[in-house]
């Protein structure tokens, strides 16, 4: 199976703690600091469990998304990426988790925002290519169980598929213990190696 | 190799639609290889309802300095200044709002899948998408083919999505049900060859009567009021029939055209006026192209007599009257029996839901909802679950409103503490539709190339600060509308709202600041019948005072039963602009540089990011459009050959030269047929007779191709390879022949034939 346009969800630990509109400042910074490779801000604050606030780029948009009014870091890669099925995953969770390290660092947000890394939520955005559907589980879950060692190393996760056959082909991961942000990327980058 | 959305829909897509998506993927290919001129193709996605969006061009300000984007283009262009990667907006047409279940959830798929997960309804009850990548619109498309939804002709100068009152057929007042009249006249319009050729776009509205604000007929191009006449004993169906309404800059009251236009009439008049548009429309000055200022130079009565005259030259269309038989009957039926709201348990919050957002529909124990969407926006999720609750509370009878929301018709009243809870489920419960907290707006600067302040950012904030004190508002400050645009083009619809607002600047001691134009007194009731008076540019983060000021004023100041027009009537211009005279005035930087931001935005204003609009489309000529058809159906028959059928091909090549030929009859001779001989002959005369078609070094060598090519296209059995390249290479140097004369035709070195009358009266008058 040839998978593209993940989606990778990782959620805030204290959203009470987290209002949305400081995003629009922060995300602008960040646009301010690149060279160009984000191409415009989508506010959609007042939409209940909506987008949030989305950071539109070429490669992946990324946003304070807050769909089944969970909020979370939610990386949509809309470009290709290479290797198998495994590392294709791989990258777009390092992705996703670079940048949740990158808001929980982020100066004007006092450290109020910190990210659960015992439950992620993966998506595949093409029901062409990833039908919601038991076939898709069965072809991907060689990938999905790597992925969570790489992640969890030898704690106990289960994985769960996203049960509405409505809505795109996902699981929810989930650690049977706490980890940080941090100690993902750490055991990503470890697996790497 | 992969299955593609063509492979898996094919079957499901109606062959019309099919083909125009082939068409138009065609198109995107040969223009990615440097073949279709970047203006034509332009207005040919225009066309299919592909817009572009603010930033397009490659760059943005970030509030400190115009920033160079990152987008993998190569140089390739999809329109003049607009980078072919740059993600863009896709309007999707809904004719008069009707949408069922399926369309919902094929609508929250790919909203997801190919824009940022939202799909917004407009003032014209279309579903915009924004962020879409253009190399994936063919397969967008097709999923909402195989819906049986078309984003043909959502942009462009054309004929827009005709709209209807979503009451339509539920109305206690109404004359008679529009909807199965508006869904013909889409159809009929949709693609029809004499709506191909205008200078801008053409609106269509529908309303079963005159008194309410629904239809909006009063703003539009064609505007159509249901209407009855009793003729000997015997009740007959018509319209009065209004043109050249428009907002933008300069809006226009439509004016009436016809106070009785009889049903069979309606089609074929709507064409003649098509064809009058056409051929006497202003075609190079864009901002005088609408067919308002047409009508407004002629005079209704040279006009009425222009279109009669037109209409007597159609030839009879079966279309015109095929579709009344079905007129007569009901377009929808209910789900549940209807019966009354009494004894069931009434959830928290539902006594203001109820008290504004449900419509009594003059059927008995039935009634409308309004599912209130926050400046139009709703959820792949939400949009889902409400495809959903319109499969289980009524018959899919849903439609999008001029309101920026969703109307689920035919609940029964029942039902409706049920469906409030269901609504609230997905949190789509809110209160206060059609109120004053129900600010419509246009995109303005969040996505528009127009836009100069941002008018989502501010009915946002308005949106808030109403909601929190709707308790509290008097009535009569509630029953008012307020509709926000981002620049004067009207788009928020600014011109008939109670109280509206449109984006503009000013310059503070070298500093831009957002400002908003105050309109008061517009009237959204009598189908828009009164456009607003501009009061005074006010700085955009002091409007929310001119609101409460305004809104505190009438209440204390109101006679009794004085509408809010008439109050400020009353008060006059002069006493309404004191009034606000203080809240025009902007603080230095230094002491409140918030007022130098705008609404939902951290960055210093700045205009600098403002681009050219695709509003007006490209004004590309009906012959531009051939000759790029022309250029298609080479690129087609080069495939066949490649593919081995040598006669397919050669078939093709004859087609691609007919068609070139017939864009440069047409700019001579409008009403040729579109027969292939008709078309031959008439080229012979006008070009080649003419030496109009007359190569300075190949002399009518390339002309001769094509006579060659008819001759042969007769025998074509066992052809061989050969000679079939040979059809192709002539077939390519005749196409480019014709362009090269068409140039030249443009460019005014050869004389242009008169055509009909009409035109060079007009010209004249």
């Amino acid at each position: 199976m040839n998978i593209q346009k993940i989606n990778v969800k990782f959620f805030v630990a204290e959203p009470s703690r987290v209002a949305l509109e400081p995003f629009i400042g922060i995300f602008n910074s960040w646009i301010q600091a690149s060279e160009g490779e984000y191409y415009d801000l989508a506010d959609y604050g007042h939409v209940p469990s909506g987008p949030g606030i989305v950071l539109v780029a070429d490669e992946a948009n990324i946003s304070l998304d807050n769909t089944e009014n969970r909020l979370g870091l939610l990386y949509n890669r809309k470009r290709p990426l290479e290797g198998s099925d495994t590392d294709k995953l791989a990258s777009a969770v390092a992705s996703a988790l670079a940048y949740c390290r990158r808001i929980e660092d982020e100066p004007a947000l006092e450290g109020r925002v910190r990210f659960r890394g015992d439950e992620a939520v993966i998506a595949i955005n093409d029901r062409l290519a990833a039908p919601n559907n038991e076939e898709t589980l069965s072809a991907l879950r060689p990938a999905i169980d790597a992925l969570a060692h790489r992640l969890f190393g030898t704690a106990d996760f289960t994985v769960e598929k996203e049960s509405d056959s409505r809505r795109r082909f996902g699981v929810r991961i989930r650690a049977a213990r706490p980890f940080n942000t941090e100690a993902l990327l750490e055991n990503l980058q470890k697996s790497v190696n | 190799m992969s299955t593609t959305w063509k492979d898996k829909l094919g079957d499901r897509i109606a062959s019309d639609l099919g083909r125009e998506i082939d068409i138009f993927e065609t198109q995107i290919e040969l223009r990615k290889q440097g073949k279709i001129d970047e203006r034509v193709f332009a207005e040919t996605r225009l066309r299919r309802g592909i817009y572009g969006q603010r930033y397009d061009n490659g760059q943005r300000h970030d509030g400190q300095k115009i920033q160079k984007l990152k987008i993998a283009a190569g140089g390739l262009t999809k329109g003049p200044d607009t980078v072919w990667d740059a993600p863009g907006m896709m309007r999707i047409k809904v004719p008069f709002g009707g949408l069922n279940a399926e369309q919902m959830e094929t609508l929250a798929d790919l909203s997801e899948e190919y824009a940022d997960g939202i799909s917004h309804v407009t003032t014209r009850q279309d579903i915009q998408y924004h962020f879409v990548h253009i190399e994936d619109t063919p397969a967008l498309m097709r999923r909402l083919a195989a819906v049986g939804i078309t984003t043909r002709e959502a942009c462009g100068n054309v004929v827009r999505n005709v709209t209807a009152c979503p009451l339509a057929g539920i109305c206690r007042d109404e004359t008679f049900d529009v909807t199965p009249y508006a869904k013909a006249s889409s159809k009929f319009l949709l693609g029809h060859p004499d709506t191909q050729d205008f200078g801008r776009k053409f609106k269509v509205a529908f309303s079963g009567c005159a008194q309410h604000p629904c239809g909006l007929t009063s703003m539009h191009d064609m505007g159509v009021i249901a209407r009855t006449r009793s003729e000997n004993g015997t009740e007959r169906r018509g319209f009065e029939f209004y043109v050249g309404g428009g907002l933008g800059a300069v809006p226009y009251k439509a004016q009436l055209f016809d106070e009785f236009l009889p049903e069979e009439e309606l089609l074929p008049t709507a064409q003649a006026i098509a064809r009058v548009f056409a051929r006497l429309g202003e075609k190079r000055n864009r901002a005088r192209a609408r067919i308002k200022f047409l009508i407004a130079n002629l005079g209704i009565e040279k006009f009425r007599q222009l279109v009669a005259e037109e209409r007597r030259k159609l030839a009879p269309d079966d279309r015109w009257t095929g579709y009344l038989a079905d007129t007569r009957q009901d377009s929808e039926r209910p789900l549940r029996a209807g019966s009354a709201l009494n004894g069931q348990v009434r959830p928290e919050g539902f006594e203001a839901w109820y008290a504004t957002n449900v419509y009594r529909q003059r059927q008995p124990g039935y009634v409308a909802a309004t599912v209130t969407l926050p400046l139009g926006d709703i959820t792949a999720d939400q949009l889902r679950d409400l495809a959903g609750i319109a499969r289980r509370f009524v018959r899919e009878t849903v439609r999008t409103t001029v309101d920026q929301n969703i109307l689920l018709r035919w609940v029964s009243e029942a039902d409706l503490p049920e469906l409030y809870r269901a609504l609230k489920q997905i949190g789509l419960a809110d209160p206060n539709a059609g109120t004053i907290v129900d600010v419509t707006s246009c995109p303005g600067t969040d996505t528009c190339k127009l836009g100069i302040a941002s008018s989502r950012g501010l009915a946002k904030e308005l949106r808030q600060r109403l909601s929190e004190k709707s308790f509290e508002l008097d009535q009569a400050v509630k029953d008012l509308r307020i509709k926000v645009s981002g620049c004067f083009n009207s788009c928020g619809q600014h011109h008939v709202a109670d109280i509206g607002f449109y984006g503009i600047s000013r310059n503070i001691n070298g500093y831009t600041v957002p400002h908003f134009q105050v309109m008061l007194g517009g009237k959204f009731r009598d189908n828009a019948g009164a456009y607003g008076l501009a009061i005074g540019a006010v700085p955009s983060k002091r409007i929310p005072e001119v609101v409460t000021r305004v809104t505190d004023r009438y209440v204390a100041e109101r006679h009794k039963g004085e509408s809010f027009q008439d109050f400020i009537g009353r008060i006059g211009k002069k006493e309404t602009k004191a009034m606000l005279e203080d809240l025009m005035k902007v603080p230095a930087h230094d002491e409140a540089p918030t007022f130098y931001s705008d609404w939902g935005d951290t960055r210093e204003f700045t205009l600098t990011d403002m681009g050219v609009g695709e509003c007006a489309g490209e004004v590309v000529s009906q012959a531009q459009f051939t000759l790029a058809a022309s250029e298609r159906e080479i690129f087609e028959a080069q495939i066949w050959f490649d593919a081995g059928d040598l006669q397919k091909a050669a078939v093709l090549a004859y087609g691609a030269m007919v068609r070139a030929a017939e864009a440069l009859v047409r700019t001579q001779n409008y009403e040729a047929s579109h027969d292939q001989e008709v078309i031959v002959g008439e080229f012979r005369r006008l070009f080649c007779d003419t030496q109009l078609f007359y190569d300075k070094y190949a002399g009518s060598t390339f002309a001769d191709y094509l006579f060659k090519a008819r001759d042969a296209v007769r025998e074509l059995d066992g052809i061989h390879k050969g000679v079939a390249l040979q059809r192709l290479q002539e077939a390519q140097l005749f196409i480019d022949a014709a362009h090269s004369c068409y140039n030249k035709i443009a460019a005014g070195a050869a004389p242009a034939v008169a055509p009909a009358s009409p035109v060079s009266e007009a010209r004249s008058a």
